[in-house]
């Protein structure tokens, strides 16, 4: 008796601590992840104590506190504003002409075997050149201004998303084409009922490498050529052994990137909520 | 009557790349009068969902001629509709939005389609269930999805592939019910595939028995009972009779 009394002590204790360990079941992954970027920070902070180094070293290195006051200098006094809005604009205009173009030919090459037989060579080619080799002749076409980061950005980010829907739209459902096909879709129907919903996922991971090779042309655009843009505040910096400077723009970037996939993030979760939920065993 | 659908000499045979041919249907004929509601049972992989394809106008076959209401079939058409075997539900649409796809596509105003599609989801017993996703939904469950859409849009003609299958015994008899009910009171008619002989002599006025593939017509059945089908004819000697006349025609054709 007295066993099976001790024996409910326990299992109520536990019931108690049970929404506390949920809790950190939930939370442990951001904690952790957090907790390792504090400690990386840390070590970062305190390496000119811990490790001695030459003056020439300490020339080309920078420690958190001065990146954090460098990038809130950076603000306070506006002056990121003018470089980040032509890196962002030039991002922007080519990431959304890339998608402009990249979706309804990846929807067109993916349905009409004629098309992809045509242009399929083309795209192979392209794809397997690295599209940062046609930097010098797009300087000389389009100048060193807004046009040739566009086009740059463009090419980078077309691929992924013309590839990838043209891979989604390959995979739709022959079965689900031929049910609305019978209830007197054309072809235009069958893109917007079925192989657009179909291919989403995928258009979606084209999405996401599209942002990084967006992202990456900018920069690389703007160290190699371009005359204004956040790229360039770097390397003129770099030139001038500002290191912290350097590395605000580099987490300038980061963040950009990060937000742009978080907001792809969104528009996934609000595109998928008809998949089946995993079931959640706790 | 004037047959309404005709069917002479349909050959289809399948090409798939890189493997062997297969011939589905050689020589298939079948006539069907206006208003009638005509079973198909055969062997699996006869071609009985090959021919309903054809009819719907999704396959074309590769010689014979096929007349609706005396017009040579092309293509699909709205005076058709199919209850698909494998269901064909569009997963990332409700059940109501599955339902009024049809009706979508013929451009019927949005109101009246709701009405439609919940008309029809409480028809054949969905009623609660209109935004759920397909996947939350039972395997009989879809296939009622399946069979309210196709009466959506209101087709003369009803081609029903297996469309009881995935029931549970009740359900089915309930469901055969309903079907006969709105064949009767909208004046369809009806092509009905399944492997159930009960059910094929219960619902229909003729039962087609095919051949092992390539699929042709073996022998028809006239089904003599009185309508309206009441549950308890299928206890009745000449239900029975006929019952094991049409699975002595079959059973030679099935190979295992
Ligand atoms: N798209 C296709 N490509 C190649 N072969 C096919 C295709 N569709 C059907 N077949 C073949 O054609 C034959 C007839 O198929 P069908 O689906 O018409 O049979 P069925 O009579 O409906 O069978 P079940 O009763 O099992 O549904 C089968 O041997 C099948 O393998
Ligand atoms: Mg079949």
């Amino acid at each position: 008796m007295a066993e099976l009394q001790a024996d409910f002590a326990v299992t109520a204790a536990a019931d108690a601590a049970a929404p506390a360990r949920r809790l950190w079941r939930r939370l442990e992954p951001t904690a952790l992840g957090a907790g390792g970027i504090v400690g990386l920070l840390l070590v970062w902070q305190f390496l000119p104590d811990l490790v001695p180094m030459k003056a020439g070293t300490k020339l080309f290195f920078t420690v958190p506190s001065d990146i954090a006051g460098t990038l809130w200098r950076m603000f306070a006094t506006g002056s990121i504003w003018a470089p980040l809005g032509v890196s962002a604009g030039a991002f922007a205009i080519g990431l959304g002409l890339a998608i402009l173009a990249g979706l309804p030919l990846g929807i067109l090459l993916g349905r009409s075997n004629v098309l992809n037989a045509m242009f399929d060579p083309f795209i192979t080619a392209f794809n397997a050149t690295p599209r940062l080799v046609f930097l010098p002749l797009l300087l000389l076409w389009f100048g060193l201004g807004l046009w040739s980061k566009v086009a740059i950005v463009f090419l980078g980010a077309l691929f992924p998303l013309l590839i990838n829907t043209y891979e989604g739209v390959r995979n739709a459902d022959k079965l689900l084409i031929n049910v609305v096909r019978s209830f007197g879709a054309g072809e235009w129907d069958i893109a917007r009922l079925v192989v657009v919903p179909n291919a989403l996922p995928f258009i979606i991971v084209g999405l996401r490498l599209a942002i990084g090779r967006a992202v990456l042309g900018v920069v690389v655009a703007e160290f190699f050529g371009a005359q204004d843009g956040l790229g360039v505040v770097m390397v003129r910096a770099a030139s001038e052994f500002k290191v912290d400077v350097v590395f605000a723009g580099l987490i300038v970037f980061a963040v950009l990137s990060l937000v742009m996939t978080g907001l792809v993030k969104l528009i996934e979760d609000r595109m998928s909520r008809w998949r089946p939920q995993q079931v959640s065993g706790d | 009557m004037a047959a309404y659908i005709q069917a002479r000499n349909v050959n289809l045979t399948f090409r798939p790349p890189n493997r062997a041919p297969v011939r589905a249907l050689g020589n298939f004929d079948i006539d069907v009068a206006e208003g009638e509601f005509v079973s198909i049972v055969g062997p699996s992989g006869c071609g009985k969902s090959t021919f309903l394809n054809i009819l719907l106008g999704l396959i074309k076959p590769d010689s014979g001629d096929i007349l609706m209401h005396g017009k040579k079939l092309s293509g699909p058409g709205t005076d058709r509709a199919m209850v698909f075997q494998d269901f064909g539900l569009l997963p990332w649409r409700t059940v109501e939005h599955n339902i009024e796809l049809g009706l979508e596509l013929k451009k019927v105003p949005a109101a009246k389609r709701r009405a439609i599609a919940a008309r029809l989801s409480a028809l054949v017993g969905l009623a609660g269930f209109e935004h759920h996703y397909p996947h939350e939904l039972s395997g009989g469950m879809k296939q009622r999805v399946g069979l309210a859409r196709a009466l959506a849009t209101d087709p003369d003609v009803l081609l029903m592939d297996e469309p009881f299958a995935a029931l549970d015994a009740q359900t089915r008899d309930l469901m055969q019910v309903e079907l006969l009910r709105v064949w009767r009171e909208a004046k369809k008619t009806v092509l009905f595939v399944t492997h159930q002989i009960d059910e094929a002599i219960y619902l229909s006025d003729r039962v087609m028995v095919m051949s092992k593939r390539p699929g042709r017509a073996k022998k028809t059945f006239a089904i003599d009972l009185p309508r309206p089908r009441e549950y308890e004819m299928r206890v009745t000697p000449q239900f029975n009779e006929l019952k094991l006349e049409i699975w002595n025609t079959l059973k030679d054709e099935i190979v295992v």
